[in-house]
């Protein structure tokens, strides 16, 4: 009896044991997700609390890692194989208005090693449109390509885009009349249209605004920040200006023509002058540009890397580049500052010889010949810039006057007490700025949204990530929506593309609706790969 | 001569305290996870320019070496150059450190000349209603989180009554000559009030609770009994006989609550957007801008190491007890 029943569990167990696969397959290891903290970074955060929160429905064993961004940075940009996923996010900046940047440098595998192509993404066939775009300066046919290039990124979701977020910025509109405010695509309205067309209602004719942060440096060739770019965009001009829509605006330059693919003729405007009073010249452009390949402005170096030569023709300046550059115009010419050789020339020759850079240059009196002039520097309280009359874009307001506010509770008491009529960069909760915009009848808030974009990155080196469909899924567990209420309450728009809805003209429109989200889609992608989940967990497809 | 040798055995403390808070400041930051590049690299920059900028900041080298130099310097009297600024971090300093200190010493007045007032008043009213209400008021104020208090300060005198400005040292676009001509002009004390009043309501309550517990003690004294024998009023017992003597501890407690008062100067400032050195010290440690932070906070070490120092010397030398000891 005892013998029968031990022989035949014997004999289920060595059935049971047949019918087995032959290789079992291996569950998903635990998967890390980095993030900046809470006080620091709440949308980051509270973002990456959702992702997670999703992917552990697909039977995934996530763990949330905080970090500041130092550390982030070292376990990331610096340790580029070990890590899993990380929520990321890029800012915007006016000269980000054209994709190039962001195209280029994120995506395409040449800047994979030490670039910002920190995930890994290497795609022969996205390399080749990535290179094309940049090239190309029939501007309709890069649009083509732009939005093509775009299209090959939602289908592969090396990273997956969250949202681009909103950014509420007020003024007071019985100070300044809200028609002639510039709202700028992508970045709101603090910008040099703003501030040069901004007329006044009344007796105050003093842009009075608030920054968050301290001025680094008033300096051409150092940028210290978003804030000191304010200040440098004003004192001084360059050839080019990203105007409202995004799109490039000839500026110091009365007009510019490319004679080949390599070759750009700039013709200067008339008329300019320092604020000193002597007059700009050509040279005065040539020598800004070769300061820069000097290599003593680091931050602008890469700007002037594919120019071969510089020189000055009668009211000429002839650019001759290595390469064709579709984004020359902008990236370089719209963001090079035009400095006036007579007072810069000294002080580089001075210090090309020594290991410092012209980073450690200050003037106590910066001079340009942009449509603010410099009056005083208050370290850490204010900057004071007179307007200048003389300028092509003279302003309607008297002086724009800068103060450094680090508490955002007493930036919004002061705008409301009109201490301050613009709010420059708001820090604090855009709801509660927008509650008191409708209590108070002389304040108006502006929202924009964003040409910056968060995304939760993947690491395209290694497994799970190396595969597209797993990939693909992870994305689409997660609803945008959800996101855009869940962690920002409303204040971005769902994204799924780096190119912002801000940039028009850029912006591939059908690639949000294209995005199907849902647990259900989600997990059909991951079977149709090949996935199982088994006890909860999931499985890397057969023989992996 | 005992009291120079006090002196010199004093002295040699300060250095040797002065010695370790540098070693421990630079220990601290650098000690600190993550990488200190990551508040200046740019997108743009190649491998070799970021290899530079380290080699800029002296990040490239073994963390000993970086100490010894660092040590070099500062005998020198040099605290190197600002990561974000690029200056010399003690230009910056010197530039802060004036506004810094016409707060902090405004405050303090502020603060002890009313404690030292109200803690007479109330020892002399000892066990009356006076007391009982007073004290825990002032124990309240004690508790209080300076910011708290300043973001109240700011809400109710500023935004609600519109009595004072919310920030800075002067209105916006306001020209003055020289510093001298803003410290002494009406328009800075505007600006100077609510700050001084935030701080000040902190920093009461430990003179006025010290004076009144030393009062208690010396109005129990023969020669207070005898003042009042000789028909003396109150007052005047209280604040020509007995005040005096129990003003000692107090005094010397000034020059410690200087280092203290440094701490709330951190938040104050910020609170009322006051340039001084304890926003910037807030502002470089968040930066990761190790010269400027480290150069900051050094000061404050030395300020508080030397007051501390004062005061020893200062009671050492007007109590008699001890003189004579």
């Amino acid at each position: 009896m005892k013998y029968s029943i031990g022989a035949a569990f014997a004999a289920t167990l060595l059935a049971s044991a047949a019918t087995l696969p032959a290789q079992a397959s291996e569950a998903v290891g635990k998967i890390e997700l980095i993030t900046r903290p809470q006080s620091i970074e709440p949308a980051e955060f509270q973002s990456a609390q959702i992702v997670a929160l999703m992917w552990r429905k697909l039977g995934l064993d996530v763990e949330i890692k905080v970090m500041p961004w130092e550390q982030l940075l070292d376990a990331v940009w610096y340790n580029r194989e070990n890590w899993d996923t990380t929520a990321w996010r890029m800012v915007a900046r006016p000269e980000r208005s054209d994709p190039d940047e962001v195209l280029f440098n994120m995506f395409n595998s040449s800047t994979m090693e030490n670039g910002y192509n920190f995930i890994g993404y290497s795609n022969p066939e996205y390399d080749r449109i990535s290179a094309a775009q940049r090239t190309e300066t029939d501007t309709a046919k890069r649009q083509e390509l732009v939005k093509e290039a775009q299209a090959t990124l939602a289908a592969d979701q090396p990273n997956m885009m969250l949202a681009h977020p909103k950014v509420a910025q007020a003024f007071n509109k019985t100070v300044w009349d809200p028609g002639t405010v510039v709202n700028a695509s992508g970045i709101g309205i603090s910008n040099y249209w703003t501030f040069t067309r901004i007329e006044p209602l009344g007796e105050e004719k003093d842009i009075i605004l608030s920054s968050s942060n301290n001025v680094v440096a008033v300096s051409p060739l150092y940028y210290g920040g978003p804030v000191d770019n304010w200040i440098t965009e004003l004192i001084y001009d360059r050839l080019v200006r990203v105007g409202p829509d995004g799109l490039p605006t000839p500026s110091a330059a009365e007009s510019y023509e490319w004679k080949d693919d390599k070759t750009i003729v700039v013709t200067l405007r008339e008329g300019m002058k320092w604020h000193d009073g002597k007059p700009v010249t050509p040279e005065d452009v040539v020598y800004s540009y070769d300061v820069i390949k000097t290599g003593e402005a680091p931050y602008y170096t890469a700007f002037a890397a594919n120019i071969e030569s510089v020189m000055a023709e009668g009211r000429n300046i002839i650019f001759t580049l290595k390469e064709p550059s579709a984004s020359f115009v902008v990236s370089s010419l719209g963001k090079i500052n035009i400095l006036p050789k007579h007072i810069w020339k000294p002080l580089i020759d001075g210090i090309l010889d020594k290991p410092e850079n012209a980073e450690t240059l200050q003037e106590d009196h910066p001079v340009g010949s942009g449509p603010y002039k410099w009056e005083r520097w208050l370290t850490n309280e204010e900057v004071v810039l007179q307007a200048n009359h003389e300028h092509f874009d003279a302003p309607h307001a008297e002086r724009w006057i800068l103060r450094m506010i680090p508490n955002a509770e007493a930036t919004m008491g002061m705008l409301r007490s009109g201490q301050i009529n613009f709010l420059g960069d708001f820090r604090g909760d855009p709801k509660i700025l927008s509650q008191m915009a409708e209590h108070d009848g002389h304040i108006a808030v502006v929202e924009t949204v964003d040409m910056a974009f968060a995304f939760i990155a993947f690491n395209n080196r290694h497994a799970p990530f190396d595969d597209p469909a797993f990939r693909k899924a992870l994305s689409a567990s997660v609803d945008r929506n959800l996101i855009v209420q869940g962690a920002y309450r409303g204040y971005a728009v769902p994204s799924n593309s780096p190119i912002s809805p801000a940039l028009e003209y850029w912006h591939n429109p059908d690639l949000l609706g294209d995005l199907q989200t849902g647990h259900d889609t989600a997990m059909k992608i991951l079977e149709d790969a090949g996935y199982t989940v088994e006890n909860g967990h999931l499985h890397y497809p057969e023989g992996e | 001569m005992p009291y120079l040798k006090v002196l010199t055995g004093k002295i040699l403390q300060l250095v040797l305290v002065l010695w370790a808070v540098v070693t421990i400041l630079f220990l601290l930051f650098r000690l600190m996870p993550g990488n200190p590049m990551a508040a200046y690299i740019e997108p743009a920059f190649t491998l070799e320019q970021q290899e530079q900028l380290m080699a800029q900041f002296g990040l490239d080298r073994p963390l000993w070496e970086q100490y010894f130099i660092y040590l070099g310097n500062l005998l020198q009297g040099e605290l190197g150059q600002s990561f974000r600024y690029r200056e010399a971090v003690s230009e910056r300093i010197l530039d802060l450190l004036p506004n810094t200190l016409v707060l902090t010493f405004t405050s303090l007045i502020i603060a002890y000349a009313f404690g030292v007032l109200a803690g007479a008043y109330l020892a002399w009213r000892h066990g009356k209603t006076v007391e009982a209400i007073g004290i825990p008021a002032v124990l309240v104020t004690r508790a209080m989180p300076e910011f708290w208090l300043g973001m109240v300060m700011l809400a109710v005198f500023s935004f609600w009554l519109g009595w004072f400005p919310a920030g800075g040292t002067r209105s916006p676009g306001m020209e003055f000559g020289s510093q001298f001509e803003l410290y002494t002009s009406g328009e800075f004390f505007r600006h100077l009030a609510l700050p001084a009043l935030t701080l000040a309501i902190y920093s009461q309550g430990l003179p006025l609770l010290l004076m009144r517990s030393n009062m208690l003690e010396v109005m129990k004294e023969d020669f207070v009994t005898m003042a009042k024998i000789k028909g003396l009023s109150g007052w005047t017992v209280v604040i020509r006989h007995a005040a005096r003597n129990a003003l000692l501890p107090v005094m010397t407690s000034f020059a410690i609550a200087v280092g203290y008062q440094l701490q709330g100067n951190v938040v104050v400032e910020s609170v009322f957007s006051w340039p001084g050195l304890g926003r910037e010290l807030v502002s470089a440690v968040s930066a990761a801008d190790y010269p400027l932070a480290q150069g900051a906070f050094l000061l404050i070490a030395v300020v508080v190491i030397l007051m501390n120092l004062i005061a020893d010397l200062l009671y050492a030398f007007l109590d008699p007890r001890i003189r004579h000891a």
